[in-house]
């Protein structure tokens, strides 16, 4: 049974075992009603009517919710394919020796007959258990709850809340036994960056992901990035195309390759963006798309300042050949950041990707997420044939040392190193192709000018 | 003005009839327990002046619905006001009488 999320389902080895009980455990906030949400709502279009039991919430205070994610309830309710039911108690009532929830389960009963349900989301299922004075009599009821589920063929997704920082509370240590499948969500806070997790603890009967899965909220709902697969299945890489100044692709013995990795490394005002730019705007001329992620400046000042040295980026924008997402690192976890990149890479199919700058990249939490970030990336962009230029900018005089203090130099294909030093009085600006896989290239320092041209070769 | 309200709703309730509805499941134990402690409460303390209005969810879950009624037994004490919610089999005759606001009413 698929859980309307698609990634969900990856990791689920195809969904929900049908007619089961799934179990949803996480703490406050963790995403874990909206998940439910989304189940049915899929649900629901799919010609699967569910319903939904709330134990926390106000009915209305739920269509609300689903209404800012853009999700119509009531409409769905009125076609008689959902159907919402408050199961908050009276908070007054006086309790008073045993009871039973057979109530709940005959009003339920009918609704399932109304509107013909095969799915059903308990939420906070927790709340209902706490009416109970001893562990044995929840137990009692949970299991009475479950075998009536379970003769209704329903499938079932219960959410049930837990601490924090605690996986299932012992008290509740028995649903996790119980349910035939135990997803658990958490949201974490690491250098001031929240990240979302989920993972499977456990499902009979199938092959499912066993690790930690990065996702995010956004205005979709939960979107899991897509595990693609764990091979490295590189296209070859491509034919050469120019750099956008003859004299480099000399140096380069013909140009940038296709669906390769191309670092920028230098020093602050070394002319790394300017080379970036350069290229971008011959790709984009030559009518090639390119996807232009901005960590350090807005599309705005990128394109003005971009004016100095001679190129027109804005027409390129307007014609959307070029398109330019500014970011700030520490804005988003790293899965968000993920998220949208790759979402770009697939909407737009660009020929060539830009980062400026990896060294940005860091704020998104730390040398991990960078480089978790940058490796999936450019991963992503050799299994599309998608050429990836990395701009980094190192601080110190050792250049070399920390041409990628993220450490991700030996999976580059091409370093150019950008440098100026002061000589005589003026600066001199410099660069070497460091490495170059698979091409033949100059191996010598080239002077360079920065002009309202574009970069010119300094013939010495 | 809203004092003598209060005061009013809050009196004695005197000659006043008791209006009870029972939410029931068939006859699972725990709904036979509360019948019986409900009729035999009634006829110890305000005999005569009670009425018993017995609701089967099992037959009628729209009834259970349109009360919020989730546990079986329920009972909710309709008139006099406030309204009164009781759930469970009402065993413990001390905490239903004070529920009930029927200690102090023995006469």
């Amino acid at each position: 049974m698929s859980t309307g999320i698609a990634g969900l389902d990856l990791v689920l080895g195809g969904g929900l075992p049908a007619g089961r009980v799934t179990l949803l455990s996480g703490g406050p906030g963790s995403g874990k009603t909206i998940m439910g949400l989304q189940y049915l709502l899929h649900g629901a279009g799919a010609g699967q009517p569910g319903i939904l039991v709330m134990f926390e919430e106000r009915a209305a205070a739920v269509r609300q919710n689903a209404w800012s994610w853009g999700w119509d309830m009531a409409r769905l309710e009125k076609k008689n394919k959902l159907c919402l039911m408050d199961a908050r108690l009276d908070p007054e009532a006086v309790i008073s020796g045993e009871f039973s929830i057979k109530g709940l389960l005959a009003i339920l009963d009918q609704r399932i007959k109304a509107v013909r349900a095969k799915l059903i989301l308990i939420d906070a299922v927790d709340a209902l258990l706490h009416l109970y004075d001893s562990p044995m009599r929840e137990r009692h009821e949970l299991y009475a709850l479950h075998e009536w589920l379970l003769d209704r063929g329903l499938t079932t997704i219960m959410t049930v809340k837990t601490v924090p920082q605690e996986q299932a509370p012992s008290r509740y240590a028995f649903l996790d036994f119980m349910a035939d499948c135990v997803i658990h969500v958490d949201q974490r806070v690491t250098a001031q960056i929240t990240t979302r997790r989920l993972r499977v603890i456990k499902y009979r009967g199938s092959g499912y992901g066993r690790n930690e899965y990065p996702f995010i909220i956004n205005e979709n709902g939960i979107n899991i990035i897509p595990i693609t697969s764990n091979v490295l299945q590189h296209r070859p890489p491509g034919s050469k195309v120019s750099s956008g100044q003859a004299w480099l692709d000399e140096v380069l013995a013909g140009g940038y390759k296709c669906g390769t990795s191309i670092l920028l490394a230098g020093t602050a005002g070394a002319g790394k963006t300017t080379l970036a730019c350069i290229f971008t705007q011959a790709a984009c001329l030559r009518g090639e798309r390119v996807l232009y992620i901005n960590f350090e400046e807005s599309a705005e000042s990128m394109v003005s300042n971009m004016l100095s040295p001679g190129l027109a980026l804005q027409p390129l924008i307007k014609t959307g050949t070029l398109v330019v997402r500014s970011y700030l690192p520490e804005a988003m976890g790293v899965e968000e950041h993920l998220f949208h990149a790759l979402k770009h890479l697939d909407e737009f199919q660009p020929r060539h990707v830009v980062v400026d700058a990896i060294s940005a990249c860091k704020r998104m939490g730390s040398d991990q997420a960078a480089f978790d970030y940058l490796m999936r990336i450019l991963n992503a962009c050799k299994e599309r044939g998608i050429t990836c230029i990395y701009i980094n900018q190192s601080s110190g005089l050792d250049i070399v040392e920390e041409i990628s203090g993220i450490g991700i130099s030996s999976i580059i294909d091409t370093i150019i190193l950008l440098r100026h030093l002061p000589i005589d009085g003026a600066i001199v600006r410099q660069l070497i192709v460091m490495k170059s896989r698979g091409s033949k290239h100059s191996e010598q320092f080239h002077e360079f000018r920065i002009t309202d041209r574009g970069m010119d070769l300094v013939k010495t | 003005m809203k004092a003598k309200r209060e005061r009013r709703r809050y009196a004695k309730p005197g000659g006043e009839t008791y209006l009870f509805r029972l939410f029931v499941a068939g006859n699972e134990s725990n709904s036979s327990q509360a019948r019986g402690n409900l009729a035999r409460l009634c006829e110890e303390h305000i005999k005569g002046r009670y009425k018993i209005d017995a609701v089967d969810v099992l037959k009628d879950a729209a009834g259970a619905h349109k009360n919020n009624v989730l546990v079986t037994p329920t009972l909710i004490l309709i008139k006099p006001l406030p309204k009164v919610t009781v759930l469970g089999n009402l065993n413990d005759t001390k905490q239903v009488l004070a529920a009930l606001r029927l200690n102090g009413d023995e006469r």
